[in-house]
């Protein structure tokens, strides 16, 4: 992994973030970044079906309302961007509960053409270094809000553990009732799985 | 713990056709200790047909407990076999 431009080792609270994976980079959105693209994400119903939410209805200005809302501190809200052609693909937000020392985190693919991709295995990954290592957490969570089988499984290839399920939990969006898969991964777990990983790939 | 060494050849056999028609390859040959993390083809979206593939074949949509603890194809066999089992027992 290139560092030269990861900020991390760097970086100070409050600052814009910018950490490097093999194929992108995610940095810290600022309104700049409300295009056309990260607009249509917000107002797309396949996209947001996964948040449990419909189609926003968002115009630009709503969205810099929204990227305004992240502190750099507790709450993060950082573009996806390829490397090869520095295209915001997604976005990844990080909420921070600092006295308990665990984090919260969950990952938007808005271009299609990268679902399918292991997109998100690679930006959690670099992500979880960036939280378990700088942030110091000792744990980190994810929710799921209904039955999206394709993010209990990023959870799971990550190491994640299903810690329960909360039954009818939540309004889903279309109608009814659905339920919140709860994930959880301790800074332990983590560093044994990157030991391994490392000591593999010697 | 859950003894693989019980389940049956048959449980083995439909889990493998599974996975590996989920995962577009040929499933006959895959190790049983093939689990998710191992095989770049076991992706968000192979898994999204490993599951609905199961579930046309189960007839039943898994519950939320079933889904989340399948994560390889040993856990493919073991939910075949119960199924087998309760379905044997009529």
């Amino acid at each position: 992994m290139s560092d030269d431009k990861d900020m991390t080792q760097h970086w100070r609270p409050g600052e814009l973030l910018r950490v490097e994976t093999d194929r992108f980079f995610l940095r810290s959105l600022t309104p700049d970044d409300a295009t056309e693209a990260y607009v249509s994400w917000w107002n797309d119903p396949e996209i947001q079906e996964g948040l449990n939410a419909p189609a926003r209805g968002w115009d630009r200005q709503r969205a810099i309302k929204h990227i305004s809302q992240f502190d750099n501190k507790t709450r993060f809200h950082l573009g996806i961007f390829c490397k090869n052609t520095n295209k915001m693909i997604g976005f990844f937000a990080v909420f921070v509960e600092q006295g308990r020392k665990v984090a919260k985190t969950n990952v938007v693919i808005g271009d299609k053409d990268y679902w399918g991709r292991r997109v998100v295995h690679e930006v959690r990954a670099r992500m979880l270094d960036f939280l378990f290592d700088v942030l110091k957490m000792e744990k980190v969570k994810g929710e799921i809000y209904g039955r999206n089988i394709g993010s209990i499984f990023n959870y799971k290839e990550l190491g994640f553990t299903s810690e329960g399920i909360l039954r009818k939990e939540i309004n889903h969006f279309s109608g009814g009732r659905a339920d919140v898969y709860l994930f959880g991964l301790l800074r332990d777990e983590w560093k044994a799985r990157r030991s391994a990983v490392d000591a593999h790939e010697k | 713990m859950r003894n693989d060494a019980s389940l049956s050849t048959d449980s083995w056999t439909t889990a493998r056709h599974l996975l590996g028609s989920a995962l577009e390859m040929d499933g006959s040959e895959l190790p049983k200790d093939t689990a998710i993390g191992q095989l770049a083809e076991w992706d968000s979206l192979a898994h999204m047909r490993l599951i609905l593939a199961l579930e046309e074949y189960l007839q039943t949509q898994l519950s939320p407990d079933k889904l989340v603890a399948i994560g390889s194809l040993a856990d493919i066999a073991t939910l075949l076999e119960k199924w087998h089992l309760s379905s044997s027992r009529g």
